[in-house]
């Protein structure tokens, strides 16, 4: 089988997440789905060309569905979003190692989102939704630029409904006007406000590189170790299945080894910020 | 490839290699071989001994273009409201006659690392297409350093027939069962142990006539160790990012993936083209982000990958062919940069 042969898949409906992120609702035309949540896609639009996207929908609704939460920034992403429901693209993967959900059993959880970065995160917030027992403590801590730009707002009150966990939304500034009840500031400065502890606890991490960096040194600083910090990072891939070499960081392939590292795993790697 | 227990050694003569050219192209195979092009050697279409240069140093372009085309189609597809994917795999039975140990070492490697799961089909269909035809080195020059790295001049793997000058005649051996075949169809008489004896002489001489040195044992572990050192950012002040390494490289494999539409805007064709992360879109990202945008940077992913501290590991790291020192436009050499880095 020719791993860059893509699926055909249908996307069923779109919703605007922010003024520069959809969600995108796929179906394959031929047949089942499974991934694990952390894992990406390569999306094709033919004739355009192939874009590295994280699954942000639940692996238990992947028999009829999986979504993606694309922000526009290139060629690719910006045809996506010119499509309408009923278009076809293509999908190869799932690629990637995903969360490590069998070592965050019965833990603590501090999940860190930082912008479109909530998207690779929002499948293991659905588990906790869906699978309360599975995890002790699981508090959710998610920053964006302005209000506006905050994904997944219409569940927002749906995560902070989780038993044993908490909510905490921030922003980098609010525009005039805009009505604006949580926190201002970096999310690093939420850390303050967390009751999981290094004891128990690990903590799962997708946002710009820049904000990941802040994070891990605080984080750091709290007690927590290397190996208890996971990072989603993100890379220029042009295949997905460890061959181009285009995102490589040091010695791993984010495709293959990744997206998931421990700070651990990345510390001696180079040409990285984190 | 089937290795066969004990190769079988055969003796033979210039008019001998024809013959055997003589069947590859009766099989319907493409010969390619090493000839002299104004100054340099290039591994082009032959079809005669004669313009065949079995004193060649080393090739421009190393005989990984047979494998991994500098571009190729990956796919061709229709638009109609949808797609429709036409799968393909370009690829003609070809032999590549005459590569050196250190190609032949390369060749090893990419095998290796393109047959990692999930394998490159396309690479597959070509790799067993290809007839491969080893030589040992008559020439060592200036900027060969296999020796250094255990690596050559003598090839115990990697080809199906390996042909080595003695004096005026050819010893012929066997690496594989398809290279077996095709040697008992000639007839040629079996070596006797003189002629064995000649060649461990002439791979003995060849060893002593290595200026190059190189020392890249543990280099892997020790650069990564060092990745703050002054050697990186003075040599990448001399780098002009040109990507020549790269493409020279026998080893390197990294490519780019994009469609190309024809004019009727209805069909096209998923390319891959070899790439070279000394270019600065290489590690670019969404929104002009780019994580090697220093020049010390690349200069560093690239000789990091040549020890074998990339995400290729050993698959990628260097055989010892030169061509990246004779090629590059600056006069960067890589086993400086191992000794700077080495402290010796």
């Amino acid at each position: 089988m020719n791993p860059y042969i893509p699926r055909k898949a249908v996307i069923r409906s779109i919703r605007d997440e922010t003024p520069d992120i959809k969600t995108f609702r796929i179906e394959f035309k031929d047949g089942g789905f499974s991934f694990k949540p952390g894992q990406f896609v390569m999306v094709s639009v033919l004739g355009v060309g192939e874009s590295a996207i994280s699954i942000s929908s639940h692996p238990e609704d992947a028999d009829k569905f999986i979504e993606l939460s694309v922000r526009k920034v290139g060629n690719v992403t910006g045809s996506l979003f010119k499509l309408k429901p009923g278009s076809t693209v293509g999908i190869r993967g799932p690629f990637g190692n995903g969360w490590p959900i069998d070592k965050a059993l019965g833990k603590d959880l501090l999940i860190v989102g930082g912008g479109c970065g909530q998207g690779a995160l929002r499948p293991i917030i659905l588990d906790v939704l869906r699978h309360r027992d599975r995890y002790g403590r699981v508090e959710l801590l998610y920053g964006a630029r302005t209000p506006q730009d905050l994904m997944f707002k219409y569940e927002h009150e749906l995560w902070a409904s989780v038993p044993e966990g908490c909510l905490m939304l921030t922003v980098d500034a609010v525009p005039p006007g805009v009505e604006w009840k949580h926190n201002v500031g970096v999310v690093t400065k939420l850390f303050e406000k967390t009751a999981i502890k290094p004891e128990n606890g690990l903590v799962f991490i997708c946002g710009p590189e820049i904000m990941m960096h802040f994070a891990v040194k605080g984080l750091m600083s709290m007690g927590f170790k290397g190996d208890q910090i996971y990072l989603s990072m993100e890379r220029r891939m042009k295949c997905g299945i460890g061959k181009c070499g285009h995102c490589q960081i040091g010695g791993k392939y984010v495709c293959k080894d990744g997206p998931v590292f421990t700070y651990g795993d990345l510390a001696f790697e180079p040409d990285k910020i984190v | 490839m089937h290795k066969v227990s004990k190769p079988h050694a055969f003796i033979t003569t210039l008019e001998g290699l024809q013959r055997l050219l003589d069947l590859f192209v009766k099989r319907g195979f493409t010969v390619y071989g090493p000839v002299l092009k104004g100054k340099s050697w290039v591994f082009s279409e032959i079809h005669s001994i004669s313009e065949v240069d079995l004193n060649y140093t080393r090739s421009i372009l190393p005989p990984k273009k047979l494998l991994l085309p500098p571009k190729s189609s990956i796919f061709s597809f229709k638009l109609n409201g949808g797609f429709e994917i036409l799968e393909s795999c370009d690829f003609k039975n070809v032999v590549l006659f005459g590569a050196h140990p250190c190609d032949l070492k390369a060749i090893e490697k990419l095998d290796g690392f393109l047959s990692l799961y999930p394998e490159d089909v396309c690479y597959k269909a070509r790799r067993q297409g290809l007839f491969i035809v080893g030589l040992t080195c008559n020439v060592v020059d200036e900027h060969c350093f296999c020796s250094s790295l255990g690596i050559g001049p003598e090839a115990s793997t990697g080809f199906d027939i390996l042909i080595t000058q003695i004096g005026e005649n050819f010893l012929v051996e066997s690496g594989s069962l398809k290279g077996l075949n095709i040697l008992r169809e000639l007839n040629f008489p079996e070596a006797k142990s003189e002629h064995l004896e000649a060649k461990m002489r002439h791979i003995e001489d060849l060893k002593s006539r290595f200026t190059k040195k190189a020392d890249f044992k543990g280099l892997d572990k020790i650069a990564k160790s060092k990745l703050d050192h002054k050697v990186w950012l003075e040599t990448a002040e001399k780098c002009l990012s040109c990507g020549n390494c790269s493409m020279v490289c026998p080893v390197c494999y990294c490519f780019d993936v994009y469609d190309s539409l024809d004019l009727t805007l209805k069909e096209g064709v998923r390319i891959m083209e070899l790439d070279s992360c000394q270019l600065l879109e290489y590690a670019e990202v969404a929104l002009g982000g780019n994580f090697r945008r220093d020049r010390y940077q690349r200069l560093r992913h690239w000789m990091l990958c040549k020890f074998g501290a990339a995400g290729g590991s050993t698959y990628t790291s260097c055989v010892g062919c030169g061509r990246c020192l004779v090629y590059c436009p600056a006069g960067i050499d890589l086993t400086e940069v191992a000794r700077v880095l080495k402290g010796g």
